[in-house]
C-alpha cells in the first residue's frame, strides 16, 4: 500500500483539472503516464473490492486535509472538549461564565469550546449567564441577591439516560477499559461496543467533573460567609449580583430570563442568549430539495451525485436572513472576572455612567436606538465561526456516500463472479479476448473474471474522477 | 426523563391564556410534550366547516428540532398523505427555533387554504389536483363533510 499516497496526489491533480475543464490537453499530452495512473487506480479498486477497509480509510484522507486521527486521538479530543464544557466558578466574565448552564443536552454542544471561550473573554460574545426562570421587576435588591445566592453553577444532570442503560463503565480512573469488551464478538461489534462504553464513561466523567465544581463553589460560598474568612476574589459582590440581574430580558428561544446585554441578531436586532446561539448551526449535509413533478418517477437518493450534497449556512431564527450573525456590545457598567477587576471588588457606584444603565424603564424605542447606535463598535460573530470544521464535515459526508456507491458496485461485480449464468455475458465483454466457449476449465474462468473486474474497476475509477455529466453516461454503460 | 424545559411550560401557559382563534391545543396529562390539537378548516376553502383533529409531539430537542405534527382526521389534500403526515417547509428544512406551537398550527391552517400540488406528499391527490382542480376540490369538500364534520356540542 506504499503507493497509495502518491496515487491520491495524482488523482487530486486529475480531479482538479478535469473539474475546471482544462484537463484534457495535459492528459492527451502524456497518454503513457495517464495509462499508468489508470492502472494504479484500477489496482487500488480491486484491492478495495477484496479487502475494503484499509483503502477506504485512505480515501477519506483526501477529503480531510488534516491527517486522519486514530480512535485514541479522537477520544482524547472528545474528552478535552467535554472538559471545556464544565462551568467553573472562578472563570467568570462580567458576572457570567465560560461554559453553558445546561439548558440543552450535553450531546448537542458541538461548538468549538476554545473559540467560544476566547470570544467571551474578549467581550465579543455575551458570557454564559445562569438563567432565571422568571424575573419580577418589583423585587427589591435584597430579594434579587437572595435568589442569585441560591443559583447553582449548572442545571442538574439526568442520571438515567436510556442510551447508556446497562452499558458497563468500569473504573473511571483507569484509562484503559478494554477488559469491559467481550472478546468473543466480531471486530466490528467490538468497535461498536468500545464506542458505546466510551460515550457512557465520558458522560459519567462529565457529571463528576461538574459536580466537583459545584461542590467547590458551594464550599467557597459557605467559607466566605464566616466572619473571619478572607474574601474570595472569584465570588461576586452583592452589588455585582444585583447589577448583573436587575436589567434583563427574556431570550425569545428558550424563554429564560438573562442579564442584559444579550447578543443581538445582526440582521433584525432580536436578542438571543449565548446558550441558544451556540445551538444554531448549518444544516446537515443533504441533497437540494426540488419540487417534484408527481407525474415523473422520483430519483432515488442512491442515484444522486454525492458532489451535489450541500449544507446551507444557518439562517437567522427570527427573520431567516442567511448566514446568521450576532453582535454583542459589552456592558459599560461592569468589567469583572477575566480581563477585569475581581468580582468581589465590584461596587455599583463605580464606573457608573448616568443615563446608561438606569434606563430600565426606558421605552423600547430608545432601547432600540441605543442598540443600533452600538452596532458600529460591536463585534460581529457568525454561526459558522464557532464551528470552523463544517467544511470538512461536508467533504467527509460526500466521501462516505461515494464509498457507499462504490461498495455497492463492488458487490454487484462480485455477485457476477459467483453466479455462473453470467458466464455467457462475459464472453461478450470486449476486454475478455480469451476464447471461452464450452468446456472452459476453472482457471480460465477465474482469469477471465479477474480481467473483467479490472476492466470494471478502471471504468469505475475513471467515473469517480469525471464530471457528473460524464459520470451518468459511464454508469449507464457499465450497468447495461 | 429530564424535567420539562421552561420554554414548553411557558408556551403551554400562553396557549391557554391567549388562545388562537380556530385552533385548540391541549397537552396530555401524562405526557406534557404531547398535545391534542384541533384546527378549523379555513373559510372559502374546501375544508370550510370542518374540524380537523391532529396530534403534536415536542421532541427532546425542541425547540432546536421542529415539533412532529400529524393529522388524525382523514383529509383530501395534496400535501397530506394517507397517514396524516404533512409536507410543510416549517416542519422540515425551514424550521426555526423562534417558531412556536402556535405559529406552526397557523401555518398548517394556511396550508389548508392554499394547497401546493407541485411539492406533494400524496402523489395521487396531487395528480388529481393538477389534472382537474375543481373535481379535486369537490372531493376535498366531500371528505370534509364525511370525516371532519363539526359536531354541535350544545
Amino acid at each position: 500500500m506504499g503507493n497509495v499516497p502518491g496515487k491520491l496526489d495524482q488523482d487530486n491533480i486529475y480531479f482538479n483539472q478535469s473539474g475546471r475543464g482544462a484537463g484534457t490537453q495535459s492528459n492527451n499530452a502524456s497518454p503513457e503516464k495517464n495509462r499508468i495512473t489508470r492502472n494504479r487506480r484500477a489496482v487500488s479498486l480491486v484491492n478495495s473490492v477484496l479487502a475494503t477497509s484499509r483503502t477506504s480509510t485512505n480515501l477519506s484522507d483526501e477529503a480531510n486535509p488534516n491527517k486522519r486521527r486514530s480512535t485514541r486521538e479522537r477520544e482524547a479530543l472528545k474528552e478535552e472538549h467535554a472538559k471545556g464544557l464544565v462551568v467553573k466558578y472562578n472563570e467568570t466574565v462580567d458576572g457570567g461564565y465560560l461554559a453553558p448552564y445546561g439548558v440543552y443536552s450535553v450531546e448537542k454542544l458541538d461548538y468549538d469550546v476554545q473559540i467560544v471561550k476566547k470570544l467571551i473573554v474578549d467581550r465579543k460574545l455575551a458570557p454564559f449567564y445562569t438563567p432565571l426562570q422568571d424575573f419580577d421587576k418589583s423585587w427589591t435588591k435584597e430579594e434579587v441577591i437572595k435568589i442569585i445566592n441560591g443559583l447553582p453553577l449548572h442545571s442538574t444532570f439526568s442520571d438515567c439516560i436510556e442510551e447508556f442503560d446497562g452499558v458497563p463503565t468500569g473504573n473511571l480512573k483507569r484509562a484503559n477499559f478494554d477488559d469491559l469488551i467481550d472478546r468473543s464478538l466480531s471486530k466490528k461489534e467490538q468497535r461498536r461496543e468500545h464506542s458505546k462504553i466510551f460515550k457512557a464513561r465520558l458522560y459519567k466523567k462529565r457529571v463528576l467533573w461538574q459536580e466537583g465544581e459545584n461542590e467547590l463553589f458551594l464550599e467557597k460560598k459557605i467559607e466566605s460567609r464566616s466572619p473571619n474568612s478572607k474574601p474570595n476574589q472569584y465570588l461576586p459582590s452583592d452589588d455585582l449580583k444585583y447589577e448583573v440581574y436587575r436589567n434583563g430580558n427574556e431570550c425569545p428561544i428558550c424563554f429564560l430570563y438573562f442579564p442584559e446585554p444579550l447578543n443581538y441578531s445582526k440582521c433584525c436586532l432580536q436578542p438571543i442568549c449565548t446558550e441558544c446561539f451556540v445551538q444554531i448551526k448549518r444544516s446537515e449535509p443533504h441533497f437540494p430539495h426540488e419540487e417534484i413533478d408527481p407525474m415523473q418517477p422520483a430519483e432515488s437518493e442512491s442515484e444522486k451525485d454525492p458532489n451535489l450534497l450541500t449544507s446551507e449556512p444557518a439562517t437567522c431564527p427570527y427573520c431567516a436572513t442567511p448566514d446568521f450573525s450576532i453582535m454583542y456590545c459589552p456592558p459599560k457598567t461592569r468589567r469583572t472576572g477575566l480581563g477585569g477587576i475581581p468580582p468581589i471588588a465590584f461596587k455599583s457606584d463605580q464606573l457608573y455612567i448616568p443615563g446608561e444603565s438606569s434606563n430600565s424603564d426606558g421605552s423600547d424605542e430608545t432601547n432600540l436606538r441605543s442598540r443600533s447606535k452600538s452596532v458600529e463598535g460591536s463585534a460581529i460573530i457568525s454561526a459558522d465561526s464557532i464551528r470552523p470544521d463544517w467544511e470538512n464535515k461536508l467533504k467527509k459526508e460526500r466521501m462516505r456516500l461515494m464509498k457507499r456507491s462504490n461498495n455497492a458496485t463492488a458487490i454487484h461485480i462480485s455477485n457476477r463472479l459467483v453466479q455462473p449464468e453470467h458466464r455467457s455475458r462475459n464472453g461478450s465483454t470486449p476486454g475478455s479476448s480469451s476464447p471461452t466457449t464450452t468446456g472452459a476449465n476453472e482457471t480460465t474462468t477465474i482469469n477471465e473474471l479477474e480481467e473483467q473486474m479490472v476492466e470494471e474497476a478502471i471504468k469505475l475509477s475513471l467515473e469517480d474522477n469525471g464530471t457528473s455529466g460524464k459520470k451518468k453516461k459511464k454508469r449507464s454503460q457499465t450497468l447495461s | 426523563m429530564a424535567s420539562l424545559p421552561k420554554r414548553i411550560i411557558k408556551e403551554t401557559e400562553r396557549l391557554i391564556s391567549d388562545p388562537v382563534p380556530g385552533i385548540t391545543a391541549e397537552p396530555h396529562d401524562d405526557n406534557l410534550r404531547y398535545f391534542n390539537v384541533t384546527v378549523e378548516g379555513p373559510t372559502q376553502s374546501p375544508y370550510e366547516n370542518g374540524i380537523f383533529k391532529l396530534e403534536l409531539y415536542l421532541p427532546d430537542d425542541y425547540p432546536m428540532e421542529a415539533p412532529k405534527v400529524r393529522f388524525l382526521t382523514k383529509i383530501y389534500h395534496p400535501n397530506i398523505d394517507r397517514l396524516g403526515r404533512i409536507c410543510l417547509d416549517v416542519l422540515k428544512t425551514n424550521w426555526s427555533p423562534a417558531l412556536q406551537i402556535r405559529t406552526v398550527l397557523l401555518s398548517i391552517q394556511a396550508l389548508l387554504a392554499s394547497p401546493n400540488p407541485n411539492d406533494p406528499l400524496a402523489n395521487d391527490v396531487a395528480e388529481d389536483w393538477i389534472k382537474n382542480e375543481e373535481a379535486a376540490k369537490a372531493k376535498a369538500r366531500e371528505w370534509t363533510q364525511l370525516y371532519a364534520k363539526k359536531v354541535d356540542d350544545n
